[in-house]
């Protein structure tokens, strides 16, 4: 194996350079979602290869691996069929408007079935034993990207969140031969249409140009001629099914090479490419460090991928515990996602989610709701979270997180007095000690790094000479109403 | 390009000389600047003290108070066009729909063939002004009957594309030049929609005024924790020059994500105690339905008069979907369309800015010909569109002839008029602008608007 690119080494701690907790709190930002005090102070102790490896250390399965008893109960749903069968059912013997009233009803239940399985996601995130694994999950699902917003199936949406969460760290080979036969993104992606008479060719472009090449690394040719191989894999509601009689079985040529291909073949072709290993290492450089790529570390990240045959583990093991990845420029310069910003809030608050039903409501705003990215591209990121009027719900948000009035919604405004008071973080053990003493103990939990002097004197300022309950909730208040408080 | 009224701001923009950041701050705080503004530039807190957010006055020399503006309503769920605008001549309408036709004698006749729903008689009323102009027929090839995709097509205005990622006003946006007002829409509602997303500048949005500004206590901390006020003698000098000079962490340097950040958040609460104060402010005599639609319309008339600098409003009345029993349903919808139309457009002649104002109002498909077995009517395809303003020429009050209701495609009307055309037509000749950049080729423009 080729010498590792020496900022791809694992970080060890020096005397000048410690694992300390801006370290951890960094680590547990990324590669989690938000560490309570308990894990950092956890962490700090084992040191930075063993905090990765606990990291790193889940089962590669689905949801009944992490919560056998929990997972969503979609037949509760009162109008969501239990199955594809008695779902035809319900259609049987209808006339054409009979048939679309059924259809409207099946909508509506639907859209409370995906909402059942979006709070459950969350769930998972604020308090599920695998962070890391949530995370990665959370990172294919705006990869691999199928929305539910055109009214997908959420039976269909849930089988892929499977899939997603049982390749999530294991073989990216196997992973993208998987969700080729996904349902949801058979569908999503018109695969369904895609028939050797009328091709379409809309799997095989997002296939090459954003699950695994990257644009520039292919031609117009070659997805021409991976839908061709693409035909007839479709779906029947419930599983993948080959449609035999419109597959095209004559040959392609894809990359050069030439022979009677299906989809797993142009695949394998695919993977072979020196470009798909290094645009994953991309993808996964962008999501866990920075939207600065530094060409030797993709590179280098990504002829790991190819040297382990595709298995995910190593490389993000690689990535998570070098230096590179704990370098001063890569620390605090990422904008929260609103998912990451309500989840690390919640956590690092050690408040319990007041009402998940407002906290959706709230990601709305935000731009940001699991299983219905704006398009196949994913969420955009960056700054594009940020304007003058998603700020103010990132604030609010935070705010009524930590006990505040809940944001205004198009609903009348029955709670207004009903504050959450329950849900307020414990300040007592924290509230001993001076004034600049428990700022920065907050500054710590909350921001995790340091701040600006000026803006720490104004916090000070804030929790006077004596301080009180009161006077440290306002001053916390105002540490999550900070910019400082919208990166991680 | 409209550069030429922005001329001289965009020359200030590249030339930052000290006496130019205060008026700059004022416009670009004034602008709802997003965050897709690039320039590197900070103010410093003297600048931020000048700038007193309540200070009208002042804010009424900003920009904006010329510009032309495109209101938006979007009815979605599909509106019955076969019901707004009624063909009561051709009695294969009557024949179709049985139970839910529109009795004659009840509609705002606009010529001998086609009248308004009863409901509509505001919308009448402007028709004679002059004020209206119903396009009929409006659609586009092969018709999406999903809500969903067909909603799409019409905010992208790229049918061929299944994976379009900004919509047609977003690319306005996209288009004009960057530093320059307007940097982009505004929406009323929850989630900001698709057509006013560009691919590098993304919409406002909020439900309610209460959404947009900081609610948490303590605002004046808060000012300054979200200013530079609240940043260290060393990182002023950084973001005021330009040019770091300590590596100290924590230190706000030109271009980092807290500077960014700390830029945004005083932008937000410039516009945000402005919009406030002029929503808080604003009194009208006229009155609008009492729904977000509604609500929405008051906001949007607010923000006209209080001269926002914005280009594009967007709000939407929703329920249109009426599967069955639609009587009362869309009676009731038409009430309130017509109630929130006539309401605002009354604000706006009494703030005499009419001539500076065109609404587009257009849903994602008519519904079917026949009436089903429930009352209702299911997905369509072809339907009107309507536009209001007095900048609508004498002869543009009934555009394109009523599709047929006889000669059907799969049980619904043809549509005669793309919807890209009357696009093109509020590019070109409405805000000025080259459209095929836009929409991707170029539409042939109606003379929808007087010249």
């Amino acid at each position: 194996m080729a010498k590792l690119y020496p900022q791809l080494e694992p970080f060890s701690a020096t005397s000048s350079d410690e694992w300390d907790r801006v370290k951890v709190s960094h680590l547990l930002s990324r590669a989690a979602w938000g560490g309570t005090p308990e894990q950092i102070d956890h962490f700090l102790e084992i040191g930075p290869r063993a905090a990765v490896d606990e990291l790193l250390d889940f089962p590669d399965g689905g949801a009944d691996l992490i919560a056998q008893n929990d997972v969503p109960d979609l037949s509760q749903i009162e109008g969501y069929p239990k199955s594809f069968a008695d779902r035809r059912k319900l259609f049987e013997g209808k006339s054409a408007e009979e048939r679309q009233l059924v259809q409207q009803r099946l909508n509506q239940a639907n859209q409370q079935a995906l909402r059942a399985i979006v709070i459950w996601w969350m769930k998972q995130m604020v308090g599920g034993q695998y962070p890391l694994h949530e995370k990665l999950v959370f990172f294919w699902h705006g990869h691999f990207t199928t929305s539910a917003r055109d009214e997908r199936s959420a039976w269909l949406m849930w089988q892929q969140n499977e899939t997603l969460r049982t390749h999530a760290a294991g073989n990216f080979g196997k992973f993208v031969k998987a969700i080729s036969r996904d349902p949801a993104m058979l569908d999503y992606l018109n695969n369904q249409q895609n028939r050797k008479a009328h091709p379409n060719e809309n799997y095989a472009r997002e296939l090459m140009e954003l699950f695994t090449l990257g644009i520039g690394n292919y031609t117009e040719n070659d997805i021409k001629e991976v839908a061709r191989a693409f035909t007839g894999w479709a779906h029947d509601g419930e599983g993948f099914i080959y449609r035999k009689f419109d597959h095209d079985d004559d040959a392609k040529t894809v990359f050069g090479k030439q022979g009677n291909f299906d989809g797993d073949d142009v695949l394998d072709i695919i993977l072979q490419q020196r470009a798909c290993a290094t645009y994953i290492a991309s993808r996964l450089w962008r999501f866990f460090v920075s939207d600065e790529l530094d060409p030797p570390i993709v590179t280098g990240l990504g002829d790991l991928l190819r040297d382990n045959n595709y298995e995910l583990r190593p490389m993000i093991r690689t990535l998570l515990a070098s230096k590179a990845f704990y370098a001063p420029t890569n620390v605090g310069v990422q904008i929260k996602s609103p998912v990451q910003l309500v989840i690390s809030t919640v956590r690092s608050l050690g408040v319990a989610v007041p009402d998940y039903g407002r906290l959706y409501g709230s990601l709305d705003q935000m731009g940001q709701i699991p299983l219905m990215p704006p398009n196949v591209k994913g969420w955009p990121g960056g700054r594009l979270w940020i304007n003058t009027s998603t700020l103010f719900v990132r604030q609010n948000t935070a705010l009524w997180l930590a006990g505040g009035e809940p944001i205004v919604s198009g609903r009348k405004l029955m709670d207004r007095a009903n504050r959450n008071q329950k849900n307020r973080p414990n300040v007592a053990v924290e509230s001993e000690g001076t004034p600049s003493e428990i700022v920065d103990a907050w500054i710590e939990r909350l921001v995790q790094r340091p701040i600006d002097p000026s803006r720490r004197e104004i916090l000070i300022g804030s929790i006077g000479k004596k301080p009180t309950e009161e006077s440290v909730r306002a001053m916390i208040n105002l540490i999550l109403s900070m910019p400082e408080y919208q990166l991680c | 390009m409209p550069t030429k009224a922005h001329g001289p701001r965009l020359k200030a923009y590249n030339r930052m000389t000290p006496s130019h950041t205060r008026r700059i701050f004022l416009q670009k705080g004034l602008t709802l600047v997003s965050a897709a503004v690039t320039v590197p530039m900070f103010i410093d807190s003297t600048v931020w003290a000048l700038a007193d957010p309540l200070d009208t006055k002042r804010t009424q020399q900003a920009s904006g108070k010329d510009g032309k503006i495109l209101v938006v309503v979007q009815m979605s769920g599909g509106n019955d066009g076969l019901n707004t605008v009624v063909p009561y001549a051709d009695d294969a309408y009557y024949r179709a729909r049985p139970g839910i036709g529109q009795a004659k004698d009840k509609l705002h006749k606009l010529n001998n063939y086609i009248g308004l729903h009863p409901n509509l008689a505001p919308l009448k009323a402007m028709y004679d002004d002059g004020m209206a102009s119903v396009i009929q027929g409006v659609g586009y090839p092969n018709p999406n009957r999903s809500h969903f995709r067909s909603m799409d097509i019409w905010h992208t205005a790229q049918p061929e594309k299944e994976t379009a990622t900004s919509g047609w006003l977003g690319r306005y946006f996209d288009n004009t030049c960057e530093g320059q007002d307007p940097q982009e829409g505004v929406c009323i509602g929850g989630q900001a929609p698709l057509a006013l997303k560009g691919e590098k500048t993304q919409p406002l949005s909020f439900e309610r005024p209460e959404n947009f500004r900081y609610n948490g206590p303590d605002k004046e901390r808060y000012h300054d924790l979200n200013s530079s006020k609240g940043m260290d003698a060393q990182a002023q000098q950084n973001v005021k020059s330009g040019v770091a000079t300590s590596k100290r962490p924590a230190i706000i340097t030109p271009g980092s994500q807290l500077e960014f950040l700390t830029r945004t958040a005083m932008d937000a609460q410039v516009s945000s105690d402005k919009i406030n104060k002029i929503l808080n402010e604003y009194q009208t005599k006229n009155s609008y339905p009492n729904n977000e639609y509604g609500n929405g319309l008051r906001t949007i008339a607010a923000m006209i008069k209080g001269e926002m600098p914005t280009r594009v409003y967007y709000v939407s009345l929703g329920g249109f979907d009426t599967h069955a029993n639609q009587g009362g349903r869309h009676d009731n919808l038409m009430r309130d369309f017509a109630q929130g139309v006539d309401a605002f457009w009354k604000d706006i002649k009494e703030q005499k800015n009419e001539q500076r104002v065109v609404m587009m109002c257009f849903s994602e498909f008519g519904r079917r010909v026949e009436q089903n077995a429930s009352g209702g009517t299911d997905h369509g395809a072809a339907a009107p569109m309507f536009l209001f303003g007095p900048a609508i020429a004498k002869k543009a009050g009934i555009v394109g002839q009523h599709p047929s209701l006889t000669q059907l495609d799969n049980g619904d009307l043809k549509f005669a008029i793309d919807f890209r055309t009357v696009y093109a037509s509020i590019l070109e000749n409405w805000l000025e602008t080259p459209s095929k950049p836009i929409l991707g080729q170029q539409f042939k423009t109606m003379p929808i608007f007087r010249t």
